[in-house]
């Protein structure tokens, strides 16, 4: 069914993905050394605006920048400043239809649940959404609500990402000052790079405007409205915080969100500027260059392996679909995808926003092959490849804490990383992080199944499966803060059991390992560090990256194997 | 040779402690709780202000002063009267019109985005089915574009491949008695190429296709 007449035209269709990609590996090591000293508190590029803006802040905040705080103090920081941000998003969603200055278009209160579900979901920077945007949330409940939670959940990522590389730096016991690491992240990376997005945006031609909607008749006469907003502004915050809560239901399919292939490859870039950058942040942050490698490299293997996956699943004909005669099968478009976008682009943004843990859609993941939902659930498992914001590569460190400790044990060395003895305190906190994940997915699935919260159709093996394999998403997702949705006509996932069990699993699945790399760090940053010895593993060696990329690999496939057997497996083996 | 740089730490050095700036001097605020509460009250409400309302003002203000049109949703202007947007599919399922692809939300982004029929749910095989009947008449031996009879991930979709405009020209000749060789001039003429050559695939706007083939169209199948 292969129906590709110009070989040209296929090298062609992926020359732009490769730009794409080339030049934000080319950015990536710069904006990463840049974004090493903003977490390490050095002055940075730009030093005489930024400064004063943030001193104004501490002002305001009344926090004395120069103090650093030990990890009880911090956590305290960390989880009033979240606990305050919940409240007043909770309260705005609950009341918006109490504010007509700012609901326009009289859109309802939510419902106590979908209102928990809904501020949870963007608290976390995951951005599942259970409710139509255009709908169901007024205007002053996207831009003051969920908005602010996309500026400060980034910021919060990156906060606990500078709090964890100190503990390999410092030996005081401190780890820094929450409210400067935050306000740090929001004024010199999110603000001034949200700003050059959204200017590049509107010159794209995303719509930008205070207005909610317009109405015209259509060509054959009736009246069509449709939903208007600042989508430039929100798609560029929205992607580069790797939130991926969309300002419309379709989010980047929207032909408002993302209205053309230029569009389609900028938003890769601004997904994949923090996350990719994070690894050279690291190594900047604790003065050893080549300790970005093999978190680079790591993270390219896995990476490029499932967006070939995901490209190979859909260039391939469906067997559902092959007994229609008449129907050509072009292999470079299926259901489900935006005829905007060629496969190589629709798949690299696809697959780099459930990756990086951003979750935006430009394609309809339930229509995508099972290979590729199978694809999109491995990046959720490891949540590290290279996962969202901040807490991305925090993933990616207690994968590497592990993986020393045990290597350490297979040849018999003391387990260190960067002069700091890997304890049994951290292997504690490191294992709880990574255990709690599978724990945050089959709970909650096993019971939604068995307490008859969502069925199984019974239509077809076929269907059964898919439909399985949308709630093991939908969970997915959510414990790992990522916000894509596969999405089932079988299961309504907006009722009360969905809205409640989901808030608590995409809280615990973002606090739970956040306070857990807090105290990873504590107990780093108590130790003095030591000289290197004989026995100190060498981590900057292509041996040490190839190991780190099979552990995580294997970790990952031991832990959610079954689930996957259970889903996309036995949706290829019904003849999907 | 070139003058060496200067000898990078490497792999065994000890890491130098930061020469912070924020070593533990004084508490961080005067009450170590309530000090916190009153900085994180304020951090929410100045990113309210800020970040919530400044940020999309000022680009808002930028865009509508730079880019009107399209900031305000790239309407498009047909004879005087606005007729839809060059972005969004609307509903041209009238026989003698090249027609969107198919939405199950009838081309209303309030209705939220489509839930896709499964890969493998046999369901698919019956909705395709019954868009081909449903998009039909075709020639006897076309072979009609997957992407004509299935569904976009956002319902709302504005363009086609050309092959899938080509492919509805039959219909569109057989009921307004246009030549089958006009109807494929006036596609050909609105394709999109690829930006740069290699930007994108070539694809046909439905909307202003049909805005095109209004001009031509017998005056009883005209809208205005």
């Amino acid at each position: 069914m292969a129906n590709v007449s110009n070989p040209l035209s296929l090298v062609g269709s992926y020359l732009d993905v490769a730009i794409t990609f080339g030049i934000v590996l080319a950015i990536a090591p710069i904006f990463g050394a840049f974004m090493g000293r903003v977490f390490m508190n050095r002055p940075t590029f730009g030093e005489g605006i930024f400064g004063p803006i943030e001193r104004g802040i501490y002002r305001l905040l009344g926090v004395n920048p120069r103090h650093s705080m030990r990890v009880r103090e911090y956590a305290i920081a960390f989880l009033l400043s979240n606990g305050a941000l919940f409240a007043w998003v909770f309260l705005l969603l609950l009341y918006q239809n109490q504010f007509p200055v700012l609901n326009t278009a009289g859109i309802p209160d939510m419902s106590w649940d979908l209102a928990l579900h809904s501020s949870s979901s963007f608290l976390t920077n995951t951005d599942f959404t259970h409710f139509v945007t255009e709908s169901q949330v007024s205007e002053g409940g996207l831009l003051l609500g969920l908005q602010v939670d996309m500026f400060l959940s980034a910021g919060a990522g990156l906060a606990i990402l500078a709090a964890f590389i100190r503990g390999f730096v410092r030996k005081d016991g401190t780890i820094g000052n929450y409210f400067v690491d935050i306000t740090r992240a929001v004024v010199r990376i999110l603000v001034p790079v949200s700003i050059f997005g959204a200017i590049v945006y509107v010159l794209l031609g995303l719509p930008e405007t205070f207005a909610t909607s317009v109405s015209y008749h259509t060509l054959l006469g009736p009246i069509q409205t449709i939903p208007l907003g600042p989508a430039a502004s929100w798609q560029s915050i929205m992607l580069l915080g790797s939130n991926g809560g969309g300002i419309f239901a379709a989010n980047s399919s929207h032909p408002f969100e993302n209205p053309s292939a230029l569009t389609d490859l900028f938003g890769v870039g601004l997904m994949m500027l923090i996350p990719f950058s994070a690894p050279f942040a690291f190594a900047a942050a604790v003065r050893r260059k080549g300790e970005a490698f093999p978190y680079i490299g790591t993270i390219l293997i896995v990476f490029l392996v499932a967006l070939a996956l995901v490209i190979i699943g859909q260039t391939a004909a469906n067997p559902q679909l092959t007994p229609i005669q008449a129907l050509s099968q072009n292999s470079f478009y299926a259901a489900g995808q935006e005829t905007r976008f060629t496969l190589p682009e629709g798949a690299l943004f696809q697959t780099v926003s459930v990756y990086a843990n951003v979750g935006a859609n430009n394609m309809a993941i339930g229509a995508l092959s099972p290979i590729g939902q199978m694809s999109m659930l491995f990046g959720m498992f490891t949540q590290s490849t290279p996962g969202g914001v901040g807490t991305g590569m925090g993933y990616l460190l207690t994968n590497t804490l592990i993986a020393i400790f045990v290597g350490g044990l297979m040849v018999g060395r003391t387990p260190e990383y960067l002069g700091k003895k890997i304890g049994r305190q951290q292997i504690g906190w490191s294992a709880s992080l990574l255990l709690i994940h599978p724990v945050l997915i089959f709970v909650p699935l096993v019971a939604t199944l068995l307490g008859g919260f969502a069925t199984l159709p019974t239509t077809g093996v076929g269907a059964s499966a898919h439909t399985f394999t949308s709630i093991l998403y939908e969970f997915t997702s959510e414990a790992a803060n990522n916000g894509s949705a596969m999405g089932s006509v079988y299961v309504n996932d907006t009722t009360l059991w969905f809205n409640v069990v989901g808030a608590a699993v995409m809280l615990i699945g973002r606090f739970f390992p956040m306070l857990a790399m807090l105290m990873i760090s504590h107990h780093f940053a108590v130790q003095s560090p030591l000289p290197p010895g004989p026995g100190t593993l060498k981590t900057q060696s292509f041996t040490f990256m190839i190991y780190l990329t099979l552990f995580l690999i294997i970790l990952t496939a031991l832990l959610f194997l079954p689930a996957i057997a259970l889903g996309p497996l036995t949706q290829i083996g019904a003849g999907g | 040779m070139t003058a060496r740089p200067p000898r990078l730490p490497g792999p065994l050095d000890p890491i130098p402690d930061e020469s912070a700036t924020d070593r533990p001097t004084a508490p961080a605020t005067r009450h170590p709780i309530l000090g916190h509460l009153r900085a994180s009250l304020v951090l929410v409400v100045l990113a309210i202000l800020v970040l919530g309302l400044g940020y999309p003002a000022v680009i808002t203000a930028f865009a509508q002063e730079v880019t009107p049109l399209t900031a305000n949703g790239s309407l498009i202007d047909y004879n005087g009267t606005v007729v839809g947007s060059s972005l969004i599919a609307q509903n041209l399922s009238a026989p003698w019109l090249f027609w969107e692809r198919p939405s199950p939300v009838d081309y209303n982004s309030f209705n939220g985005s489509p839930t896709l029929l499964g890969y493998s749910d046999p369901a698919l095989y019956n909705e395709t089915e019954a868009y081909m009947q449903e998009y039909g008449p075709f020639a006897v031996n076309a072979s009609v574009p997957e992407i004509l009879v299935t569904v976009s991930g956002s319902g709302l979709d504005p363009d086609l491949t050309p092959e899938a405009a080509l492919v509805q020209i039959p219909r569109i000749a057989n009921v307004t008695g246009l030549s089958m060789v006009e109807l494929q001039a006036l596609v050909n003429a609105n394709i999109v190429p690829p930006l740069l050559g290699f930007i994108g695939p070539s694809y046909v706007n439905v909307l202003h296709l049909d805005l095109a083939l209004e001009k031509i169209l017998p005056a009883k199948f005209r809208s205005s």
